[in-house]
């Protein structure tokens, strides 16, 4: 009952400060379009380097066929080891046609020579090696006289690691400005429309309510503010997204070969608590610098 | 109805409901807290050398005493600024005496904590010279929140408003926008939000201070007839005329006391006389 009539009240309140609210509202909305379009470019990011890193690779260059007795032997040799899963060996020609076949280009280059790419052992890891292992195996494998070179991707995955860190310190940091404007606007929202109440909250308190009485509806009206502009903003990027996927997996995807993704349930359900949390949390601050009757 | 035996104001005042009208929501001040047995025989407002000051050079109240017994019907007069609107806030603690104590319903108003404020506010009418409506809310709403502050459920709500309304002469009109209503009507809609929780006590604050004489009149009337049915009025009024077409107990603000004058402004002025010619 008392729930009920502190949200009758709020949607009162909003009823009768709608164009105030909806200012607010759009505001926020911008705000949260851009977190989301962040979340969305992380997300994705994050996605494609999990698809690289995991399970970790090693190519062994060979400087002969696989099917050589050198080979032979050092495929069987990496076979008994702990830390390998499996050992596959690919052929030149082998190589050459994948290429042909992955790329659009294909017809195009079928004068590429049959060596283009070098035999060579790819090696799945098991889980779990850390990279110290890795670079160890791979000097060991190394010495062999049959190996060319050693592929380790240590490099390109260090490089997409500190991409993807990158990212997420820039969307955290967009998080924190989102919610700092969250704050900043709501709370001068609620300033705005406590002035506006000073009438009503003065008849209140004379008629004996309560500090929570008078601030419940504000706070609902708080929340609803960043809930509703946070939902917004997820409407307009699911539609940008829905519009605009077919382009993007032509382009991005065919780059990095597999789909993008729109954000994850959980992750706009996170959004939505948040922006809700966060529009609750300005309103608080500002009655309580602000009720003063 | 057993006093004792309440535990909070929402019980208070369904319990009043099949009690009316003889008894009142009690003046508990705090959920949970519980009256003494010996309130009810107490008067409902003792002040005890109460002390209000703003300005050093000019205090507001110096020793004001009173006692109002329950039922009574008491003006409140004095010269503008000579404190009747301070004594008010005093008892309904928007201020807090310098020294003294407000005794209501036998508890120290003035050593109530911030949290119990609202409690003694919820026993309380208080209707003031500029209305203090909502002007934007409908008369129903503006009478209904004091009881949704109570938390009473909704169809006991529209029933009490209903009543209230038709008390004050403003039957039917709930629906009405309060800021289109005359300055009479808007006062008569102030006076319902002060009679619908049935408070021990109303407090009138010049409430006929923004009306004609005519309409002045009317409204007095209308707490005459809301004292008439037991509760216990404080009027405050420097409106003479006022005063003396009735003959109800003036109390009368000099220089920061609280000077009695038992029936009516007549009865005042041969006081004044005579103590004028003792001197």
């Amino acid at each position: 009952m008392k729930l009920r009539a502190i949200v009758a009240r709020a949607r009162r309140g909003l009823r009768g400060d709608l164009r105030l609210y909806l200012v607010a509202v759009a505001c926020l909305t911008v705000a949260f379009v851009c977190l989301g379009a962040a979340l969305w470019g992380l997300e994705n990011l994050a996605a494609l380097h999990d698809r690289f890193a995991g399970p970790r690779r090693l190519t062994v260059l060979l400087r002969e066929s696989p099917d050589t007795t050198p080979a032979r032997e050092l495929r069987a040799a990496l076979a008994e080891l702990v830390e390998v899963r499996s050992v596959r060996p690919r052929t030149a020609a082998e190589l050459r046609d994948a290429f042909l076949a992955d790329s659009a280009l294909g017809e195009g280059l079928e004068a590429l020579p049959a060596d283009l790419f070098p035999a060579s052992l790819e090696v799945t890891l098991v889980p779990g090696i850390d990279r110290e292992r890795i670079r160890a195996l791979a000097e060991r494998i190394g010495r062999f006289p049959v190996v060319e070179g050693v592929e380790t991707y240590e490099g390109w995955l260090g490089g997409f690691d500190r991409i993807v860190l990158g990212g997420r310190i820039v969307v955290g940091g967009l998080a924190l400005l989102v919610l700092l404007s969250v704050l900043a606007v709501v709370g001068g929202t609620i300033r705005l429309t406590v002035a506006g109440r000073r009438a009503e909250i003065e008849v209140m308190k004379l008629c004996g309510a309560t500090d929570g009485f008078v601030r419940g509806p504000f706070l609902v009206e708080g929340a609803v503010q960043g809930v509703v502009a946070a939902a917004l903003a997820t409407a307009l990027l699911a539609g940008l997204y829905v519009l605009g996927r077919d382009a993007l997996d032509a382009t991005v995807g065919a780059l990095t070969g597999g789909r993008t993704a729109f954000l994850a349930p959980w992750m706009l359900v996170a959004m939505w608590a948040g922006a809700a949390l966060a529009g609750a949390v300005g309103s608080a601050v500002s009655l309580r610098r602000y009720l003063t009757v | 109805m057993p006093a004792t035996q309440l535990s909070d104001t929402r019980r208070g005042v369904e319990r009043s409901e099949s009690a009316r009208p003889s008894s009142r929501p009690f003046p508990f001040f705090r959920a949970g807290a519980r009256a003494e047995a010996t309130a009810g025989s107490r008067p409902l407002l003792v002040l005890e050398d109460v002390h209000k000051v703003f300005r050093p050079d000019r205090p507001v109240l110096r020793g004001a005493n009173l006692v109002v017994e329950r039922g009574e019907f008491v003006f409140i007069t004095g010269p503008s600024g000579s404190g009747k609107s301070t004594l008010l806030q005093l008892i309904y603690r928007r201020q807090t005496p310098d020294d003294g104590r407000i005794l209501f319903c036998g508890r120290d108003v003035a050593r109530l904590t911030e949290t119990s404020i609202p409690f003694l506010r919820r026993n309380l009418g208080i209707v003031f010279q500029d209305f203090k409506v909502v002007p934007h809310w409908t008369v129903f709403e503006n009478v209904a929140i004091a009881l949704e502050i109570l938390a009473m459920p909704r169809r006991l709500v529209r029933a009490r408003v209903a009543e209230a309304l038709e008390r004050v002469g403003l039957a039917g009109r709930g629906g009405e926008r309060t800021g289109v209503l005359s300055g009479g009507e808007q006062q008569r809609v102030a006076v319902a939000r002060a009679i619908v929780t049935e408070p021990a006590l109303i407090l009138a604050d010049e409430p006929t201070g923004n009306l004609d004489p005519a309409l002045a009149v009317d409204v007095l009337t209308l707490f005459e007839e809301i004292h008439a049915t037991g509760t216990t009025v404080l009027f405050a009024t420097h409106d003479h005329s006022l005063i003396a077409s009735r003959d109800h107990r003036v109390v009368c603000l000099e220089e920061g006391r609280l000077v009695e004058a038992r029936r009516g402004l007549r009865g005042w002025h041969e006081r004044l006389r005579v103590v004028g010619g003792a001197a």
